[in-house]
């Protein structure tokens, strides 16, 4: 993964649009044109409660076109049910374009992407992209319902050929999304998104299949800019995303730990010792 | 009538700030991190992340959780040690447009007077924070600040090792804060931070398992506010060197009550993962509360809460 530098900083948005995908689960379409120009696949936001109630919550950046960059999220607490029912017109503050996201480079022909549930919000980016390029892009989508299978049209429309799975048989495939791609042949690049357990799956079968995969993590930000050390995950001292701390007096340890935010979100699966 | 700007200036032991406000150590890296959402022109000075002797991975994750008004962490003193962090990371602070202030941790007296000595006698180093009080490091990491011989024992070491500001950070999760501060006040500290996260716990009850890798964290946040401007009163009762107020800090109000209470500067930690631009927000805000008053300087209120007789007021606070 290369780290990049981008041009980081505070938007002031308004909000031009928003969508019930299903219940609970919301895009919301912000006029932001520098933020949607410098949003680079795989990439996040940290937005800024409008009540300056709570801490900010750390978004991917769902699609980027012209001047409009939009976010999609699940409600699943305070913080998110508080962006969740903002109105067209409201001033929404966002912090961004933040984190490494996904390495495209080196030509992949054909790429799997895996996406879980919420996952789906980080992935529209690098498939788009991918398509531009002429890779031939498969969309493996899993979630625990059918109702939770949100924007799987708008994969197709972007020329992605798309499998589904749920947890509970309602749509495509009867269980999990990594079963699909366990039976999947040819790829030459797998990305993913998604809860940790199936990161973890999705780790494993890229290993037994033999193919590179690119895992962008869940975890808990409190600052989202490398500012705290909450958000570590083990990685080798040898990975190019290593911070470069000292050897571990303790053993001489060769794993680091690196920061989600800053170093990540995006990870090769190969490099995490998790 | 006041004819110019009311003053913000502070001073903290030999430290000349510009504004009354610190970030937290911990909360804000060097400094860096924020330059591009906010404006650190208008900051008192960063507190560094606590380094220690030897490197430390730090605690597993998860390593932080957000709670009802505030966030549990447990970060654990992650940091490269001593050694490699004067050779590659204070360099990079010699140039930076804002003061810092170099943050100590250890496990033993020898730990703090070693990596004390050696970052204090840097010139990048504008002062030293001993954090004897992190409540994610075993079970040993506050025993400093729970104590008060031992806090006597840690502050007069460092102090005799340097001339430069040493601010002592102490820890809420104790029967009697306002002894700790005597003696470290005694043992020449020339500033107190109060306070450092106040210990808690949250688990989930449907795997049952503890919500921080941990098992334990420091809660930080507006739940903590009242504890820490309590924290405040109490020490400044005792100790006639500057108190640095800390303890969800969110907004100028906030900052306010702390200085009402006998903080000379308040540090702000936790409320910059709400929004970046809080402690710019906050020294506008305070100007304009010194000015809509005809007070010169923020000096003016250290203090002055009005403890002498009961109001029958409303407590007007956020949460009403």
């Amino acid at each position: 993964m290369t780290t990049v530098d981008t041009p980081s900083r505070v938007h002031a948005t308004l909000v031009t649009g928003r969508r019930e995908l299903a219940p609970g689960v919301v895009l919301l379409e912000l006029d932001a044109p520098e933020l949607a120009a410098s949003a680079l696949p795989g990439q996040f936001v940290m937005a800024i409660p409008p009540s300056g109630e709570s801490a900010a919550t750390a978004l991917g950046i769902y699609e980027a076109q012209m001047r409009c960059a939009s976010l999609l999220f699940f409600v699943t607490g305070k913080r998110t049910r508080e962006l969740s029912v903002m109105h067209v017109g409201e001033r929404l503050d966002v912090v961004g374009p933040l984190g490494n996201g996904f390495d495209l480079s080196g030509s992949p022909r054909r790429v799997a992407i895996v996406a879980g549930g919420v996952g789906i919000a980080s992935v529209l980016l690098p498939a788009q992209a991918l398509i531009r390029a002429r890779a031939r892009v498969t969309l493996l989508y899993g979630a625990r319902t059918a109702s939770l299978l949100v924007e799987a049209q708008r994969f197709a429309d972007a020329g992605c050929e798309v499998a589904l799975a749920t947890d509970d048989g309602t749509a495509g495939y009867h269980g999990y999304v990594t079963d699909l791609l366990e039976r999947s042949r040819n790829h030459d690049l797998i990305l993913a998104c998604g809860p940790s357990p199936m990161l973890r799956a999705v780790a494993r079968v890229a290993h037994q299949i033999g193919v590179r995969a690119q895992l962008s993590l869940e975890e808990t930000f409190a600052c989202g800019v490398g500012g705290c050390w909450g958000c570590v995950v083990p990685i080798v001292r040898t990975s190019a995303q290593a911070p470069s701390f000292p050897p571990e007096s303790a053993g001489g340890s060769d794993v680091v730990h690196a920061r989600i935010c800053k170093e990540g979100p995006v990870f090769w699966s190969n490099e995490l010792r998790w | 009538m006041v004819e110019t700007q009311p003053s913000l200036a502070v001073k903290i032991g030999k430290l000349q700030l510009p504004y009354p406000t610190l970030m937290g150590s911990g909360c804000y890296g060097s400094g860096k991190e924020f330059v591009q959402f906010a404006d650190l022109r208008k900051i008192g000075a960063v507190v560094l992340k606590s380094v220690t002797r030897l490197p430390r991975m730090g605690n597993a994750t998860p390593r932080l959780v957000h709670t009802p008004a505030g966030m549990l962490n447990a970060i654990g003193l992650q940091n490269p040690g001593i050694d490699w962090y004067l050779e590659h990371e204070v360099p990079k602070y010699a140039r930076l447009p804002w003061r810092v202030v170099g943050s100590v941790a250890g496990f033993s007296v020898d730990d703090y007077a070693y990596v004390c000595e050696r970052l204090a006698a840097r010139d990048e180093i504008a002062g030293i924070e001993l954090n004897i009080s992190c409540p994610n490091v075993a079970s040993e990491g506050e025993t400093f600040a729970c104590n008060p011989q031992l806090t006597a024992k840690v502050v007069r070491t460092c102090r005799d090792l340097t001339d430069k500001t040493l601010i002592v950070k102490l820890s809420p999760n104790v029967t009697d804060i306002a002894a700790i501060a005597y003696e470290a006040e005694a043992a020449g500290a020339d500033a107190l931070a109060v306070i450092n996260t106040v210990r808690g716990m949250a688990i989930d009850v449907d795997t049952w398992h503890p919500r921080l890798g941990n098992v334990t964290g420091g809660l930080s946040g507006p739940a903590i506010r009242p504890i820490a401007v309590l924290a405040v009163y109490e020490v400044a009762r005792v100790v006639t060197i500057p108190i640095v107020g800390q303890g969800g800090i969110e907004t100028t109000r906030d900052a306010l009550e702390f200085f009402l209470a006998g903080a000379t500067a308040v540090s702000i930690g936790t409320a910059n993962f709400t929004d970046p631009r809080i402690p710019e927000r906050i020294v506008e805000e305070l100007r304009e509360y010194l000015w809509n008053r005809n007070l010169a300087s923020i000096g003016e209120i250290v203090g002055k809460a009005n403890v002498g007789f009961a109001t029958a007021h409303e407590y007007e606070g956020d949460e009403g």
